[in-house]
């Protein structure tokens, strides 16, 4: 239990940072197109600070708001997984890019259309941020197989 | 470099003595239940035009609100920041009475809007004769960041504050477009030839500056143009804005994301403008006008910014391109959405909201 708590915190922690790389790279991205002098340390820089203000000074803490969708993500895909059989490894990285996903697509719902994580803006942006699920959930899900079989 | 040093010691110096009023003023309700009051437009000192976002033009006459909204007001879409949203007398109102509305207007079909901009005359409980002017380009999918603010230049040409529609911020820096732009057109709806990008192939016609985010007040003092915008979280600006200037948004700004997230980490770059004021944490600056009246000697030849956070009005003294003072008054009202000077030197003033209301700031 204190290890797949574990794993879940670490799948989340994973989540959000994937995010906030995203988020920092398309914004450095287009300001490097338009002749912004971007540099190695300027990316870092951002993107360390990116981890704190988007989690401590946002409107919304992004990774409160990952982990309530990867929780119910994650426990829809538990009990499809009592009727399935798939690897649990799939199941958990399917959950993992549609808990993502519907944040990108649901927030602007929520705020008149308006895109609040920018980097979801595009649908390369939103395909990104679902692969960025993906692999989280699918960690999670490989340490569940992994825990089972030992 | 140097230049920003300065700008920052003065917004410090400025914020610091950023002080409550102590002239004697009282408060007058001039109407009150209005549904989202945003622009106004002061015929006289006892007849006032102003507009509520639902899309109501509405007129108090004689001092007294007619109950009656006036009639013939085009389509606009209520929703988000959109609206029926600015007005403005055309110079010889007194003459001809002819008015400009600004309103997000719904395309076909309603799943996207733009802004627009119409003239029309205004006659008794109606307006008439109206013709669209300007409709930017393209339109979008959001409901905000309109801009929709307006101000005469001394030649008679109209400036049009067009916002960068939240979702396409970084159109503002590009030409093709009419995100994040202050347009200038004739008053009817011509392009003047001397507009900065006229005969560009590349860029559209209409822009006379850009790099603006969503620019809520616009003013002209002795044919220079002030232009205040909201920024994102912190990095609210007050411009002098100038023909083909690039103004730097997104590119450069003192402000985050509603995310946290750095949208850019630069503050200035050769070839885009620095603001004369910047507001870190954010103020929501809306509405401004500039303050000639004697009512309030003290405040004479001010500038007044209306502010939705924490709501209050911004009295700003500048001398050249520097902001000298900054002074807050009428901190009790909420957020106030516009202010504007009536000709017996009183302050007019609409607070935000469903339940807003006009209020007219004399002295004791």
């Amino acid at each position: 239990m204190m290890v797949k708590s574990f794993n879940l915190v670490l799948s989340i922690l994973i989540a959000t940072s994937l995010v906030i790389l995203q988020e920092t790279l398309s914004n450095l991205f287009w300001l490097i197109s338009v002749g912004m002098p971007v540099s190695i340390g300027i990316f870092f820089l951002t993107y360390f600070e990116n981890l704190i203000s988007m989690n401590l000074s946002g409107a919304i803490p992004l990774i409160a708001l990952v982990a309530i969708g990867f929780l119910i993500a994650y426990s829809v895909a538990r009990i499809i997984l009592i009727w399935i059989r798939v690897s649990r490894s799939y199941a958990y990285a399917l959950a993992g890019a549609v808990a993502i996903l519907a944040i990108v697509l649901l927030m602007p719902l929520a705020f008149y259309n308006l895109d609040i994580l920018a980097g979801g803006r595009s649908t390369l942006g939103k395909s990104i941020l679902a692969l960025f699920g993906l692999i989280s959930g699918y960690f999670f899900g490989a340490s569940l197989d992994k825990q089972r079989a030992t | 470099m140097i230049k920003k040093i300065n700008i920052i010691l003065l917004s410090l110096i400025t914020s610091l003595f950023a002080f409550a009023n102590n002239t004697d003023y009282k408060y007058q309700t001039l109407a009150e239940n209005l549904s989202h009051p945003w622009g106004i437009a002061v015929i006289d000192k006892d007849n006032i035009l102003f507009t509520e976002l639902s899309g109501q033009l509405r007129i108090i006459e004689n001092g007294v609100l007619n109950p009656e909204p006036i009639k013939g007001i085009p389509e606009v879409l209520f929703a988000g920041q959109g609206g029926l949203s600015g007005i403005i007398l055309d110079p010889e109102f007194n003459s001809n009475k002819t008015i400009y509305l600004s309103f997000s207007s719904p395309d076909v079909g309603k799943k996207t809007n733009t802004l627009e901009v119409v003239r029309a005359k205004l006659s008794s409980g109606s307006i008439d004769q109206i013709e669209t002017i300007f409709k930017a380009s393209p339109s979008r999918r959001t409901a905000a960041h309109y801009g929709a603010k307006m101000a005469f230049l001394d030649d008679g040409t109209l400036l049009i504050t067009s916002g960068d529609g939240f979702n396409y911020r970084e159109s503002a820096q590009y030409l093709d477009n009419h995100y994040g732009k202050i347009i200038r057109i004739n008053s009817d709806g011509s392009i003047p030839s001397d507009n900065p990008f006229f005969g560009n192939k590349d860029a559209m016609p209409e822009i006379w500056s850009y790099g603006h985010r969503n620019q809520q007040g616009i003013v002209v003092v002795d044919g220079i143009v002030y232009e205040n915008e909201h920024g994102p979280m912190g990095g609210d600006e007050l411009n002098i804005a100038e023909p083909s200037k690039n103004y730097g948004w997104p590119a450069i700004t003192y402000g985050k994301d509603y995310s946290g997230a750095t949208i850019s980490p630069f503050t200035e770059k050769e070839g885009m403008e620095q603001p004369i004021k910047y507001w870190v944490p954010s103020i929501a600056p809306s509405g401004m006008t500039y303050y000639t009246g004697s009512l309030f000697p003290e405040w004479t030849n001010s500038l007044f910014i209306s502010a939705l956070v924490p709501g209050d009005v911004r009295r700003l003294e500048i001398s050249g391109n520097i902001v000298s003072k900054e002074e807050i008054l009428f901190n009790d009202l909420g957020r106030i959405r516009d202010v504007a000077s009536s000709p017996d030197g009183s302050i007019i003033l609409a607070t935000d909201g469903q339940n807003g209301k006009l209020i007219r700031v004399t002295n004791k």
